[in-house]
């Protein structure tokens, strides 16, 4: 009998400035008018590896170690491996996250892993930005409206013809956000989607 | 009889922007590399528009998503809407799709997504056969249907798609998808490497109903010169390429393949 499967979560941010930030949150705040309030953008890339025999300090170290997650000398790397785990973003943050529908897998990093340990995992990478806005407004609402691009003028995060998104806010994300089943993102309220 | 402008669209990030001005200036056009610092309003004196390739705003987001955010892309489509030409080339088509100009039927409806193709992953730059089809697109319907041009691909990000199935035989029902991918044979590709990206219904390029507005992944641009096409296209591309580099006169920098599409815009122009 196989073990089950459980899912760790890694952030993964870089040290320095993103461009990919500025870029977003210039438009955003200029073109869109659901990011006039917007006042700050993070972008997090966010690995979720699913196996059996997942040890949080071994989990790290193979991380650390593979140029397949990241690159330490530029970016830093944040561990989920419970619920209860604090995720890399302020209270204040609406988390969106972008994932390509069908290409989340990342067979580079799991025959990585298989090779380094022994251990069959799944990988799947995906891309969280978390967003600030001005107090008062409803976080989880405004996300949402610019998760999904929908003309030139409404959202810019993902594409639905290509990519899923989840929203998120007031609360942690569960660890397997990218397979957990979802019905809808909800347009209001504050809870993981 | 003066030469009709066209304005080539350069964001920080495009990198074609000279040779896509060379192959509209050998057609006859008179091409202006217009910087995306320029005020919009200025757009309104030029008689068409490309967007060359390259990797506007880095792919940030996205590719071509925070090109399809700036205030160009509306004062194009306002001239889209009048029936001026609209092409974007590679990074340029994926600017216009994320804008919802291609299509063109409201909103965002298709995307182009990450290449895929069989055990491997990333950026693919070869050379890909181009079928093409029935369509009211000024760039290609001067063109018979079934025509096979051998144009360079190179891209990351590709592969035409909808969540919608079935968009795009629609589109091609709708004469809206004007070049595929074919084999040798000259059928469409549904396999790498004919079909490179791993694209729906083969689709290398999708026009908006109008047929004025044109995006598409392959660069014509890089294959104006006959002369210019590698010793691995065959066919009858290929032969004529042979035979003029055997010559070894100027033929080798006769029309190439990719000048099809500039000279269509032209005679298109001309007609207006």
């Amino acid at each position: 009998m196989t073990a089950p499967k459980r899912c760790v979560q890694a952030y993964v941010e870089l040290t320095s400035a993103d461009p990919e930030a500025t870029s977003a949150l210039g438009v955003a705040r200029e073109r869109l008018a659901a990011g006039r309030t917007l006042e700050s953008v993070r972008r997090l890339r966010v690995f979720e590896i699913a196996g059996s025999a997942l040890d949080h300090d071994a989990i790290a170290v193979r991380l650390h170690a593979s140029t397949q997650f990241y690159n330490p000398a530029r970016e830093r790397c944040v561990l989920r491996t419970a619920a209860h785990d604090p995720v890399p973003a302020g209270g204040e943050e609406a988390l969106v996250l972008v994932f390509e529908r069908g290409g989340e897998r990342r067979m580079p990093a799991e025959r990585w892993w298989r090779h380094d340990a022994g251990e069959r995992v799944e990988v799947r990478e995906g891309v969280v930005w978390a967003l600030a806005f001005a107090p008062g407004e409803d976080a989880a609402v405004r996300a949402a409206e610019l998760a999904v691009t929908h003309s030139r003028a409404e959202g810019l995060f993902a594409n639905p013809h290509v990519e899923e998104h989840r929203v998120c806010a007031g609360a942690a994300p569960p660890l397997d956000w990218m397979t957990k089943k979802v019905a809808r993102t909800p347009r209001r309220g504050r809870r993981a989607t | 009889m003066s030469r009709a402008r066209v304005a080539i669209v350069q964001f920080p990030g495009v990198n074609c922007e000279a040779e896509t001005a060379r192959a509209l200036a050998r057609a006859g056009f008179d091409a202006e590399v217009f910087r995306g610092t320029r005020p919009a309003h200025e757009l309104g004196a030029f008689d068409a528009f490309v967007l060359p390739g390259g990797f506007s705003w880095q792919d940030r987001v996205r590719a071509g998503a925070i090109a399809a955010k700036d205030p160009l892309l509306d004062a194009l489509a306002g001239q889209a809407d009048k029936g001026r030409p609209v092409l974007g080339i590679c990074n340029g088509a994926q600017v216009l799709v994320e804008a919802g100009l291609v299509p063109g039927d409201g909103g965002i409806s298709l995307a182009l997504a990450r290449n895929r193709m069989p055990d491997r992953a990333g950026y693919q730059s070869r050379w890909a056969l181009c079928r093409v089809e029935e369509s009211a697109c000024i760039f290609t319907r001067h063109l018979e249907a079934g025509t096979l041009l051998p144009l360079p691909v190179a891209h990351g990000e590709g592969r035409f798609t909808s969540q919608k199935p079935g968009a795009l035989e629609d589109l091609a029902g709708r004469g809206q998808v004007p070049l595929r991918y074919a084999s040798a044979s000259g059928e469409p590709a549904t396999e790498y490497p004919d079909n490179p990206n791993g694209s729906q219904y083969a689709a290398a390029a999708v026009c908006n109903a109008r047929g004025n507005v044109l995006a598409m992944m392959p660069h014509p641009e890089r294959v104006a010169d006959l002369g210019a096409m590698a010793r691995g296209v065959g066919g009858a591309w290929g032969a004529r390429r042979d035979a003029a580099l055997e010559r070894g006169s100027d033929d080798a920098f006769a029309d190439g393949a990719g000048m099809l599409l500039f000279r269509g815009l032209h005679a298109h122009m001309q007609e207006a």
